[in-house]
């Protein structure tokens, strides 16, 4: 279902021509506003979608099976931490659905690492991860081992 | 120089009724222009088709005392304050060039058919120009979505950039030939060449956009008012019926402003 | 054109592509070189770029060690039987062993997990699987490498690795191109880590208009990965595992949650089981020891993946399509119908607008299912990739030369989609590799590896002129036409992409001939891709766009032409389901009880295919008492 851009509503902003992962959204050169020059290539991620502060890009289900008449449209709120999505079928029936997106505020409970206490030779020389082994188990365990297990690597057929 | 109508110095050289002939037909052919535009492109009658159907969805009524509400609204904030963008930068943009491009003409009107009008019509000429001129080479070298965010070369030109190279010619032109004393010299032809490339390109340019933007925008308000609201999603988490949904569990006891994730950059990573 | 070079110097680890593998690889860097140069360079923009792009509604690999819920070597032997066996299990061990720590940093960020309302611990959907509402999961994690790298480059293609020149078999850093700008820009560095996709739209996709973009795997994972590793001299394994997926038909929406949470099944068009009927047939091909379904019930052991294809796929063939997702008991329940429709919403919208626009309700029908098109990658129910080295205190002396998840060119390193034998790794797996990639290349750093690299503005000209050279190829033969996209002189991204994804599907297995191949089609596969290859040095471009499309048909023609190279070499049927050899219809583990692993040289563009031994955890009493069964070696 490729993407599409209402002429009434995109005001060239160009949030969708900077987030498209598929590098699909691009400007016009009549109206300048966005529209998708690739629909083949358009995966339907609603990356556009989303990002548009005006609601201004749509989807239609690909053509290749997918009949008109239908709507599936989103509010990805990142101040309420929440994504809304409104079904409508072709037949009219409408589903809409309402989820979180983050549990806390964005990027606020992300450490930067070249600020954390360095680690010493010993972790280092060890194949602990950053904040391993606690994070593992979240106990004082250590990381598992082929002893801890009781297996060894054997070369041959085994099932 | 700011208190001087700059046409009068025409006045020597042009017969009398040149410059208000010449403003008369830049209004014909906007106004064909335009009509031109609708009727060819059909626009008006997808408007107008998508208006009824709509109409049809609609949830609930919007009666006469609410259109006309919804009316004043769109005026006020969609229209005088520019109020559909929701980029700082680009709202104040516009609204220079918006204002300034109604100074500029009004001025322009008002001392064209009156040579010697109010010594305040001159200076709002001068700075209605100036403002389009900020407004639009601010709009033109830094904001202009195909170079902001599509990395394109600012000096790279496309049919998108008809309307607004015209305007920032004309009012540049204008602002020089009343700078060089005025005149009916190679300045002038230019200013006029300009300022018929953007009236007169009406049919092929962005121009007409004026007049949809508020019709949209008009359409936009009737549609959340009537709740279809464009097939967009309604519920939020702000309704504490939502909140309590299964799905939004999770949320329960977290802030309700998280911040801004992705929006908090501008759209040009590259 | 006049585009700039620019040039980023003194970089310690390049990470190339930033989809989970990559992020992953650039967020621990940080931690154990907080003084070292991390730069990401990526293709799209990190906030959403790769195939977590859409998000997801489940993170796959996860054991619950904190729980008791199952061991890392529990998830060895779940990955080994889907794969039917052959599998890096040093790898997964350690990435099992790990990924725990991964996926409670993610619940620390804020990634929302779902929690079992009884219990406390996270919902699992399955023994390996638990539920999130991952809609911004990349966002999330796109934030921690951003917070970690020193320098993010968003819209670069990185067309090749750069090679050091005083130390053969070194890498040096990594060229591309800005797909806005169009400026040429050369990263060198000390280490590589590359993160970037595997291999989507190699074969042709059934759907082929509009709809060829509704790929399972996302159409911008192209092939870039194995493209620059192959092309880099690093030694590939398992390239012939593609995959193959059962999904809903058309939008190929993902079917976990279905089978998992929801408890759906199939059915044939007539609403009879049919999976079991096929087993006694297949397990004449296959070998008891893949599939027993007699003692299904004692050992709970799961019926690998390509099997089930298997009986799909005959199924239909058999004219009692199509196959049916049972849903319509599943959806009357509101509470799984609401998870039923977010599953996709937040994971692959388009099967959402397809049931939206074909008025298809599951609460009142059950929804048709088919196989896809054939995709090359490594992190999911399948393992293609670079051969990589694994961690010292797990890997045997064959899988071991110094550094985990180093390739065979030194100072690479790949994560996620990029490594080669650890499948099911999936979003949390992909992060952790990148994590153990990104400490092994600290230590590569730090132990003096990366010293006295030699990159010659001669290599750095070369590339130049190699990346630009379809827009100067367009610029000039377009003067020999009218206009329209038919030239004699050259080919465009699109016409290239077609005749690629044509010549795989016929030749090596796609779905129009029913994933079905031989020695004799995959020689002429590998003569017309040569042919490919020398038409490819006409590929015109005609804008940044269409150069961008050119590098892609370019990494993923190299990936298709190792997978032919590793499908030929590979002499047996190891999974039905995915493809068939139809002059071997059976596993041969006698023979092919063995990774796959092959080299091309970047100098003549030859392949050398060679066995590498596979190697399986095993109680310690069987693998000191049975020395009969390592007699049945095969190397």
């Amino acid at each position: 279902m490729p993407t599409f851009v209402y002429m009434t509503r995109c005001d060239g902003c160009g949030h969708c021509v900077d987030i498209c992962p598929s590098d699909i959204m691009h400007i016009d050169e009549t109206y300048r506003r966005a529209y998708n020059i690739e629909p083949n290539m358009c995966w339907e991620c609603y990356s556009c979608v989303k990002a548009c502060p005006q609601h201004a890009i749509d989807v239609r289900g690909y053509a290749d099976f997918a009949p008109l008449g239908h709507s599936v449209r989103v509010d990805r709120d990142e101040k309420r931490g929440t994504i809304a999505w409104r079904i409508k079928f072709r037949n009219g029936t409408e589903k809409n659905f309402l989820s979180p997106i983050t549990t806390k505020p964005w990027g606020t409970a992300i450490p930067k690492l070249a600020e954390a206490a360095a680690p010493s030779k010993a972790m280092r020389d060890s194949q602990l991860l950053y904040n391993e082994p606690k994070w593992i188990r979240m106990d004082e365990g250590g990381l598992r081992t082929l002893e801890d297990a009781g297996l060894k690597l054997k070369k041959g057929v085994y099932y | 120089m700011f208190a001087y109508n700059p046409f009068a110095s025409l006045s020597g050289t042009l017969p009398t009724g040149f410059m208000q002939v010449f403003v008369v037909v830049m209004a014909v052919l906007v106004v064909l222009g335009t009509l031109l535009d609708i009727v060819h492109k059909g626009s008006a009658r997808y408007f107008f088709d998508n208006w009824r159907r709509s109409k049809g969805r609609r949830r609930q009524p919007v009666g006469g005392g609410g259109l006309a509400s919804i009316a004043v609204k769109t005026a006020v904030v969609d229209v005088l304050a520019s109020g559909e963008f929701c980029n700082p930068r680009r709202r104040v943009a516009h609204l220079l060039g918006m204002y300034g491009f109604v100074l500029y003409l009004v001025a322009t009107v008002m001392m064209v058919f009156n040579i010697s009008a109010d010594a305040i019509w001159p200076k709002l000429w001068w700075l209605g120009a100036a403002m389009v001129c900020v407004g639009g080479y601010w709009f033109w070298f830094f904001i202009r979505v195909d170079v902001a965010a599509e990395g394109r070369s600012p000096w790279r030109v496309m049919k998108a950039d008809l309307f607004i190279l015209s305007l920032v010619a004309s009012a540049t032109l204008a602002l020089l030939w009343a700078a060089a004393g005025g005149g009916a010299g190679l300045l002038f032809w230019l200013y006029l060449l300009a300022t018929a490339v953007l009236f007169g390109g009406v049919p092929w340019s962005k121009f007409a956009h004026m007049f949809f933007k508020p019709a949209a925008a008009f359409e936009k308000r009737v549609s959340h008012a009537d709740g279809t609201a464009e097939n967009l999603p309604t519920q939020t988490r702000d309704d504490p019926e939502q909140q309590q949904r299964h799905s939004m569990e999770l949320l329960r006891n977290a802030p309700m402003d998280m911040g801004l994730g992705i929006k908090r950059e501008a759209p040009r990573h590259y | 054109m006049a585009y700039k070079t620019i040039i980023e110097d003194g970089i310690d680890i390049l990470v190339v592509g930033a989809g989970l593998g990559g992020t992953g690889a650039a967020w621990e860097a940080r931690f154990w070189g907080q003084t070292k140069k991390i730069v990401i360079a990526e293709k799209a923009n990190i906030d959403r770029s790769g195939a977590v792009a859409q998000g997801l509604y489940a993170i796959n690999c996860y054991m619950g060690t904190r729980w008791g819920e199952n061991n890392p070597e529990d998830h060895v032997r779940y990955a080994r039987i889907d794969l039917m066996g052959l599998v890096r299990e040093d790898l997964l061990f350690d990435m099992a062993r790990h990924v725990d720590s991964t996926v409670h940093q993610f619940e620390d960020w804020g990634l929302p997990i779902m929690k079992n309302p009884k219990t406390g611990r996270y919902l699992r959907e399955g023994r390996w699987q638990i539920m999130i509402h991952g809609e911004s999961y990349k966002p999330i994690v796109a934030e921690a490498a951003k917070k970690s790298a020193d320098k993010v480059f968003n819209r670069i293609c990185v067309t090749h690795l750069l090679m050091d020149e005083a130390k053969p078999n070194r890498v040096a850093g990594a060229v591309g191109f800005n797909v806005r700008t169009g400026n040429y820009h050369v990263f060198k560095s000390k280490t590589v880590i590359c993160g970037a996709g595997g291999a989507s739209n190699i074969f042709k996709p059934r759907s082929t208009g509009e709809g060829a973009g509704r790929t399972w795997y996302a159409p911008w994972s192209s092939a870039s990965a194995y493209g620059l590793m192959i092309n880099a001299g690093a030694k590939m394994t398992q390239m012939e595992n593609r995959i193959v997926l059962a999904r809903f038909k058309d939008g190929y929406g993902p079917v976990g949650a279905y089978f998992l949470h929801l408890k759906t099944y199939t059915q044939n068009g007539l609403g009879e089981e049919y999976e079991s009927k096929w087993w006694p047939e297949l397990q004449k091909m296959v070998g008891r020891e893949y599939l027993d379904p007699e003692s299904f019930h004692l050992t709970h052991r799961p019926i690998p993946t390509c099997l089930r294809n298997h009986a799909m796929i005959s199924e239909m063939k058999a004219g009692r399509g199509p196959i049916h997702m049972v849903t319509m008991h599943a959806f009357q329940d509101p509470h799984l119908e609401e998870v039923g429709w977010e599953n996709f919403l937040g994971m692959t919208v388009g099967q959402a607008v397809l049931w939206a626009a074909t008025d298809v309700d599951p609460k009142n029908e059950n929804p048709e299912l088919t196989t896809s098109e054939p995709y090359v990658m490594g992190s999911h129910a399948t393992c293609s990739g670079a051969w990589c080295s694994g961690p010292e205190d797990v890997s045997p002396p064959e899988y071991f030369w110094g550094y985990n998840r180093m390739t065979t060119v030194e100072g690479l390193f790949g994560a996620g989609d990029a490594v080669g034998g650890t499948p099911h790794a999936f979003s949390s797996g992909s992060f952790t590799e990148g994590r153990l990639a990104a400490k092994a290349a600290c230590k590569y750093i730090d132990d003096g590896k990366g010293e006295g690299i030699v990159v010659s503005d001669e290599q750095i000209e070369r590339r130049r002129h190699e990346i630009y050279k379809p827009l100067e190829h367009y610029r000039v033969y377009r003067n020999a036409v009218v206009a329209g996209t038919v030239n004699p002189h050259y080919i465009n991204p699109q016409q290239g992409l077609d005749r690629l994804q044509k010549l795989m599907d016929e030749y090596c297995g796609g779905y129009t001939v029913g994933y079905m191949t031989n020695e004799k089609l995959l020689n002429i596969c590998l003569k017309k891709l040569k042919v490919m290859e020398e038409d490819l040095e006409s590929l015109a471009a005609k804008d940044l766009h269409e150069l961008l499309r050119a590098w892609e048909l370019k990494h993923r023609h190299r990936a298709a032409e190792c997978v032919t190279h590793h499908t030929l070499f590979r002499k047996e049927t190891r999974w039905p389901g995915y493809y068939y050899r139809g002059d071997v219809m059976k596993v041969d583990d006698e023979n092919w009880h063995v990774l796959t692993v092959s080299r091309r040289d970047p100098e003549t563009g030859a392949y050398t295919l060679e066995k590498a031994p596979c190697y399986h955890l095993v109680a310690d009493e069987v693998a000191t008492g049975s020395h009969a069964a390592a007699q049945k070696l095969s190397v």
